[in-house]
């Protein structure tokens, strides 16, 4: 055990206790439950910074080629999404998708150990942030336009259903609200979204001399890509709202997990995390 | 002598309006009815309030204060004692207490639940406290009725459903909206109930309102007092996709809005939602709206379901407050009763005897376990008989004041609270000045 196994223990546990509370706060219509949970949730965040940044610049074997890495930046990069949501909409509600999501993929970056992405040597570092980076946000986008679709489709069913109001819907946001997140997570996420895929492909081009090969995650990345196309083109020129982009930006969320998780285990791919 | 709780009042249930203005007692009349110095009445509180006027007194049990506190009561009102008796409900001791906290939680009132209670009779203590009616005991009562109410209201969802139908409207309307000021509503037929509504949206921050009636007079009438816009009746359709909320109430026998009329008015809002609230009877609006996107309908019965709901749900929670009263009933009656001397000698020796025993074991646990028996035992009573011999002087003053009801009875409370032998921790900021006290460098 070093330094950093206890921290990394320490991050998960203030996601787990984060996760749970905020869980438990909704359920129970506590505020207070949840104003602890975020604080938690938060101080969680600010050790998670801290050892991202010690970790990139201490160790030799925990860099961006290793599949814990991507694991942990990609929790971090959710819930950033997350904050600056809060921030900016005030809708701290969405700690029910941030925190648990997070805590599920900070826990896998403890877990996968061997993993060792094959990256070429001409890599160009900032080429491949670029990359990276972009496409990880764009995914928390539709994280968060995924929790706020599900609460909408839930709401919505009770407001139609003329369901009376219990306690669950006491401490809940306004439906506009969620829409509104929806809107922010497509009209920045499929512009991120399709720089992420683009350089991907140009990166392709330039080192193995061609853009498309048929590997799974790139085909998988084309449909997604297409169907955020869609969604796009729907919601802010046809001026879809409420309903069908919140079932949408569910399904593209699905399908980028699908694409994270099941294609980089089990499938052979240029990202595969397996050595 | 012995005293007790003395609460006399007349309420929306015992008395007629006529009866209860009547008898309503102004600010000054703690003062007028507790006029006798060393009379039976010790301590009064007096508060009206639209739908109670109610006396609460400590007197003695010997002379029948109640007599004469009615005869008092409508000497000051210049009004017959017997029409007062008549509709006069009177409740002595724990009934009483529990009267009060009844009333202060907001259980009694017409509308279970309603918050302004508290803020009157929180008016009614602070002006009995300034004329010095309000001594030990009613002091403490009325602090515990505010912790009391506190208590419910936070402990129970006493308060927490809409259970009026335009209050119902607007917690569905905020179900929807994130915020109301950016929004504009429209009623269609300016009836009493698209009235009241549109003014609950408005005190909720609506920004806008277009009134559209058949007789278009009627229509600019009420624009005007909400300081809205007036729409012809046959225009409703050029102006629908302006309005976020359409409240519809007109007399109409054929549905005024239809489902096919919608789709035109959706495109040009860009499908943001619209709340529709249909309070007509027949109805105005075709139930099919419902079922397009981003457009929610409630009609009356939708709403009074809601409502009903939520009044089931107050009455379900009153049954829980009552637990609550009933257990805080028990604990002031155990305070009334301490207030005596000998529970309170008896209290305080045991304290001193609890914190003697609790250094003595301190103690011992630091020292050698094989310590010499003899030792223990004349630390023991050195440790048991310091604790009694601290408190033997206030004992003695308090002993010495036992002729003494009125004084007897402060500095007992004040012994009380002193050593905490009530276990409430530290106690509430009274309405005294704060002289003493606070910092310990004096």
């Amino acid at each position: 055990m070093n330094l950093f196994s206890f921290l990394d223990l320490g991050i998960a546990l203030l996601y787990f206790l984060g996760a749970l509370l905020f869980v438990g706060g909704v359920l129970g219509n506590n505020a207070q439950l949840k104003k602890v949970s975020l604080i938690f949730t938060v101080l969680g965040f600010g050790l998670h910074t801290g050892d991202l940044g010690l970790k990139l610049a201490l160790t030799s074997e925990f860099t961006f080629t290793q599949g814990r890495f991507y694991f942990s930046f990609l929790a971090w990069t959710f819930l950033l999404i997350y904050l600056l949501l809060w921030l900016r909409l005030k809708l701290q509600f969405l700690a029910l998708t941030a925190a648990p999501l997070a805590l599920i993929l900070f826990t896998s970056s403890m877990v996968v150990n061997t993993a060792e992405l094959a990256i070429p040597e001409q890599l160009s570092y900032l080429w491949f942030g670029l990359h990276v980076t972009s496409l990880f946000i764009s995914i928390a986008l539709l994280a968060m336009a995924s929790g706020a679709g599900i609460c909408y489709l839930f709401l919505d069913k009770q407001l139609k259903n003329k369901t009376k109001p219990g306690k669950l819907r006491k401490g809940f946001p306004a439906l506009s609200s969620f829409d509104t997140v929806n809107h922010w997570a497509v009209s920045i996420g499929f512009p991120l979204f399709t720089v992420g895929a683009l350089s991907g492909f140009l990166w392709a081009r330039f080192t193995w001399g061609q853009m498309f090969t048929w590997d799974p995650k790139e085909v998988l990345t084309i449909i997604t890509w297409f169907l955020f196309a869609y969604l796009f083109h729907q919601r802010l020129a046809v001026g879809w709202k409420g309903k069908k982009p919140a079932r949408l930006a569910t399904w593209l969320f699905l399908l980028s997990l699908v694409s994270l998780l099941i294609i980089n285990f089990f499938f052979p791919t240029h990202h595969s995390f397996q050595s | 002598m012995q005293q007790s709780i003395y609460l006399l009042g007349l309420n929306h249930r015992t008395a007629p309006v006529e009866v209860r203005e009547r008898f309503a007692l102004t600010g000054q009349a703690n003062r007028d009815i507790d006029s006798l110095e060393g009379g039976p009445i010790h301590e009064l509180l007096a508060m009206s309030t639209c739908n109670r006027v109610e006396i609460l007194a400590v007197a003695d049990n010997a002379a029948d204060p109640v007599a004469t506190l009615i005869t008092r009561w409508a000497d000051v009102c210049q009004c017959e004692p017997d029409l007062l008796g008549e509709h006069c409900y009177v409740y002595r001791g724990l009934e009483a207490v529990r009267h009060v906290f009844t009333v202060t939680a907001s259980l009694d009132s017409m509308v279970v639940g309603e918050p302004q209670i508290l803020g009157q009779i929180k008016d009614a203590y602070r002006t009995a406290v300034h004329e010095g009616t309000s001594k030990v005991i009613l002091n403490r009562l009325m602090h515990k009725a505010f912790s009391v109410a506190k208590r419910i209201r936070t402990e129970t969802g006493i308060a927490q459903h809409a259970v009026s139908i335009s209050y119902a409207a607007v917690e569905l309307a905020k179900d929807i909206f994130d915020q109301l000021d950016n929004r504009q509503a429209m009623l269609i037929g300016a009836g009493e109930m698209a009235e009241l509504a549109a003014s609950h949206l408005l005190s909720a921050g609506l920004s806008g309102l277009l009134v559209s009636n058949r007789t278009l007079v009627r229509a600019e009438e009420l624009a005007e007092r909400f300081c809205g816009k007036a729409v012809p009746f046959p225009e409703i359709f050029d102006h629908l996709h302006e309005a976020d909320i359409v409240i519809s109430s007109t007399g109409a026998q054929e549905p005024v809005i239809r489902a096919q009329d919608m789709p035109p008015v959706l495109k040009k809002r860009k499908n943001r939602p619209m709340f529709f609230i249909d309070i007509a009877v027949p109805r105005n609006i075709d139930p099919d709206l419902n079922n397009l996107d981003n457009v929610y309908l409630y009609d009356i019965d939708d709403l009074k379901g809601i409502v009903e709901g939520n009044l089931a749900q107050r009455r379900e929670e009153a049954e829980l407050a009552h637990r609550i009263i009933d257990e805080e009933v028990g604990r002031f009656d155990a305070w009334l009763q301490a207030l005596s001397l000998k529970p309170t000698i008896v209290d305080l020796l045991q304290h001193g005897e609890d914190v003697a025993r609790k250094e003595l074991n301190k103690t011992l646990k630091k020292l050698d376990p094989d310590l010499d028996q003899e030792i223990k035992q004349a630390m023991e009573t050195l440790a048991l008989s310091l604790g009694r011999k601290l408190y033997h002087h206030p004992i003695t003053f308090l002993k010495r004041r036992a002729g003494e009801e009125e004084s007897l009875q402060y500095f007992i409370s004040m012994t009380r609270r002193m050593f905490d032998l009530d276990q409430d921790g530290p106690s509430p900021p009274t309405h005294k000045p704060k002289g003493s006290g606070g910092g310990g460098s004096e």
